[in-house]
């Protein structure tokens, strides 16, 4: 996917007629991953159950208060009649006009009070992950709990992976600006909010892949600052955990994968964390994006390829045809196809190529580095590093051994 | 057919229709700009439309009864408030918020007399019924202001002078107020020019003595304590400072940011955090985010928490925090006051480096209590 500028070609008369017709047909779409009305998980549930009924009653009352207001407009529209008499008021009709209403709101009210506590929950927990926005991308973090075989922090990005049927609470912060966090099918949004912990419940009923959207304007890559959620079964889960605590392994000595981990560690590890990642003497590679990136990190790439997306989940890492193999997994075929991660066949390797060739001209970021005065020169983004097409093949290289 | 209403809107969105051509034309063809000035264009042919069908606007047939209504001072008041809401968005904030109290208060006297002066055809019935209304809410603001610049201008007063002649000037201003209280109870027959005279000399004295106070400034020993930190006040070694408040809780956003609750009880250390059935002896913190911990002392003894800043590779702190960074025997670490049983301090820490740059691990400890270390792993 490239993204192009919104350009003429996409106005004049058209456009709005487009705008109509995609409305319409929006709603009567079948596959959306992030439609409203279709709850995977309790939490998401007890709001349809809310909205449903309430959305009915509210309809019916619109329709019927639109229609009284026609049949008045049009009955006793000004044909040049005598001006009626004026009556004042009518305590009967009043009060029940004022009554009827009171008491719709007074039960609508009851059970969405219940289920804003339900909501707000958080002594029912049974695994809490750390999420925190930054622009334009989620980072999760994993404190330790061994009761899941965390038994030392797990970092990732852009896919949310927790186990189904598990009461899940995200702690949900930001580093920069207020970011929102919302998964449609699996609960409401919540604001991540700097200096703030804010809590949110998830739960997800069957393996899969729920998708997001950042939903509190952020900036100029707001519209690219997606997530998804993947839920696995508690086995499959165990074996994600497992695997992303695994040490770190450097490629052979001789292979490109190897001539790749000296490029990153001169071009990338000031920005990217990789854990265990050692320098030729010997010494662990810390990365320091608090000195280079204005949110003060960038995504922790130790695991990149057990993933499926990449840069706020705005890309995919995997080609068209492999990614449709894993979201249309049967449920219990998805795990396993979700734990193979990304491997060469499968990469996208012409978006990853082109991340790494030029990264704000595929997202939008503030990383040029002549106009950086706000931020004392620190990038709001991933800035483009000049790399040669060489380097790019031997990056490609390294980070596909990275799962 | 038509009328003045439908001129009007008739009118509007011939002059829409014409900036959307001349837009398109002479500035750009682009999205936001286009399909803005389509939607005013819509909204307007579609009001002209309804005004039509509907007739509005005939105000031949419809005169209006101009002679009730009197002038009156609202429309200049809400336009002062809108002018501070503006000037409170650029300025600052408490302009704006006093705008939008002088804007709601000035709407609503405004809807009530226009309402009133409507109610009937006698100006002094409309009047009282305006009064019947509003004074219930009038006088109780007014006596609250009131009240509440007399209360600000004491404590003023209280602020500047020292603590003993604020004592005295207490017990002098309640004995007076005792005294006219009783002076008047007991001569009823006092002139009311005289009772209100006594109570305006009373009231411009304090606000005098008020903006004095205001003038002068905090005594010297509360300014010192505010440059020392009054509140968030941070030593690892020996208390230097003399006058900080222990118990002090000044940042109450900061319990709603806690990444953790460190208790000290029964001799024990741990940390609560929301998730968390149980209280755990390990924090996972993010990097390079502020977390806040509040350290509470349940401990009966003065007890203060220090939270060590690790040692990167480099050299360099790898973590920053709120206070001030002491090489306290030769570590990098950041502490909280000494406080009492009961009271709660917080400690904001920015960690840089993760966990494995270090040579030591991040820790929580409490001086004096042996055994009891939090570990604060950073990924
Ligand atoms: C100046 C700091 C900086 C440098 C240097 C840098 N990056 Fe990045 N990188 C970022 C930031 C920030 C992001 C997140 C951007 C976003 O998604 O909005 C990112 C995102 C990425 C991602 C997507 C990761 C994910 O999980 O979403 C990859 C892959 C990546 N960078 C690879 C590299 C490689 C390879 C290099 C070295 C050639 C490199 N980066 C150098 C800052 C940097
Ligand atoms: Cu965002």
């Amino acid at each position: 996917m490239k993204v192009r500028r919104l350009t003429s070609r996409y106005l004049g008369p058209r456009s709005l007629a487009a705008s109509g017709s995609l409305l319409l047909l929006a709603s009567c779409a079948t596959n959306a991953p992030q439609d409203t009305w279709q709850p995977k998980g309790p939490n998401a549930k007890m709001i349809d159950d809310l909205q449903q009924p309430v959305f009915a009653v509210a309809g019916i009352i619109g329709i019927i208060v639109a229609a009284c207001v026609g049949f008045a407009i049009w009955r006793y529209k000004d044909r040049g009649q005598p001006i009626p008499e004026q009556t004042h008021g009518k305590p009967a009709l009043e009060v029940s006009l004022t009554v009827i209403p009171a008491l719709i709101l007074a039960v609508v009210g009851v059970f969405t009070f219940r289920a804003i506590f339900d909501l707000a929950r958080t002594d029912d927990t049974q695994l809490v992950i750390n999420v925190t926005g930054q622009q334009w991308w989620w980072e999760y973090d994993y404190p330790v709990q061994n009761e899941w075989g965390i038994t030392q922090p797990i970092i990732s990005s852009g896919q949310l992976v927790l186990p189904i049927g598990t009461k899940v609470l995200l702690r949900e912060t930001s580093r920069d600006v207020i970011h929102s966090y919302w998964i449609p099918a699996l609960n409401g949004k919540r604001d991540a909010v700097p200096g703030r912990v804010h809590t949110l419940r998830l739960q997800a009923d069957a393996p899969g892949i729920y998708a997001g959207q950042c939903t509190e304007f952020c900036g100029l890559s707001h519209a690219n600052m997606r997530m998804e959620a993947v839920a696995l079964s508690d086995a499959d889960f165990a074996k994600w955990v497992a695997n992303q605590q695994a040490a770190y392994q450097a490629p052979a000595e001789g292979t490109l994968a190897k001539e790749g981990e000296s490029v990153f560690l001169n071009q990338c590890v000031r920005c990217h964390q990789v854990s265990g990642l050692k320098r030729a003497d010997g010494s662990l590679a810390i990365a320091a994006p608090d000195e280079n990136v204005w949110s003060g990190a960038a995504p922790n790439l130790t695991k990149l390829m057990t993933r499926n997306t990449f840069a706020g989940a705005m890309f995919n890492l995997l080609r068209d045809a492999c990614r449709d193999d894993v979201w249309r997994a049967e449920s219990a075929a998805f795990g396993e196809k979700y734990l193979g991660g990304v491997d060469e066949s499968c990469l996208n390797v012409n978006d990853l190529r082109a991340w790494l060739r030029n990264a704000p001209e595929v997202k939008p970021m503030y990383a040029n580095p002549a106009l950086l005065t706000d931020t004392n020169g620190k990038y709001r983004g991933m800035p483009n590093l000049g790399l040669s097409e060489s380097d790019i093949d031997k990056l490609v290289a390294y980070l596909l051994t990275l799962k | 057919m038509f009328k003045t209403g439908s001129k009007l809107f008739l009118g509007l969105s011939g002059f829409a229709a014409f900036n959307l051509v001349a837009y398109v034309i002479f500035v750009e063809r682009l999205a936001i700009g286009g399909v803005a000035l389509s939607l005013v264009f819509a909204a307007l042919t579609g009001l002209a439309a309804i005004v039509l069908l509907i007739n509005e606007g005939d105000n031949e047939r419809q005169p209006r009864d101009a002679a009730l209504i009197g002038a009156s001072l609202w429309p200049l008041t809400t336009v002062v408030g809108i002018v501070l809401l503006i000037l409170g968005l650029i300025v600052a904030q408490i302009y704006f918020i006093l705008g939008i109290v002088v804007v709601l208060a000035a709407l609503a006297e405004w809807l009530v007399q226009a309402w009133s002066e409507s109610a009937s055809d006698d100006p002094a019935h409309n009047e009282s019924a305006r009064q019947r209304l509003l004074h219930p809410i009038e006088f109780p603001v007014i006596a609250t202001l009131g009240l509440g610049v007399v209360i600000f201008s004491f404590s003023r007063i209280m602020l500047a002078i020292s603590k003993s002649a604020g004592a005295v000037s207490f017990i002098v201003a309640a004995s007076l107020v005792l005294l006219i209280g009783a002076l008047f109870a007991l001569r009823p027959a006092l002139k009311p020019a005289l009772v209100s005279g006594i109570c305006v000399i009373g009231a411009v004295g304090i606000v005098a003595g008020g903006i004095a106070g205001a003038g002068i400034g905090l005594r010297s020993d509360l300014a010192e304590a505010a440059e020392e930190g009054h509140y968030l006040h941070r030593e690892c070694g020996v208390e230097k400072s003399k006058y900080f408040d222990k118990k002090a809780m000044k940042n109450l956003s900061l319990r709603s940011n806690a990444a953790a609750i460190v208790e000290l009880r029964d001799g024990k250390l741990s940390a609560i955090m929301v998730g968390f059935n149980t209280p755990q002896q390990l924090i996972t913190a993010s990097r390079a985010n502020p977390v806040t911990f509040i350290f509470r002392n349940f401990d009966p003894t003065e007890r203060r928490l220090v939270a060590s800043l690790g040692n990167a590779m480099a050299g360099a702190p790898a973590a920053e925090s709120d206070g001030e960074e002491a090489d306290h025997a030769g570590k990098n670490e950041t502490c909280t006051q000494l406080i009492p049983k009961g009271a709660e301090q917080a400690l904001t820490i920015k960690y840089n480096k993760p966990t494995i740059a270090q040579t030591e691990p991040f820790t929580l400890t409490v001086p004096g209590v042996a055994g009891q270390s939090i570990e604060v792993l950073v990924p």
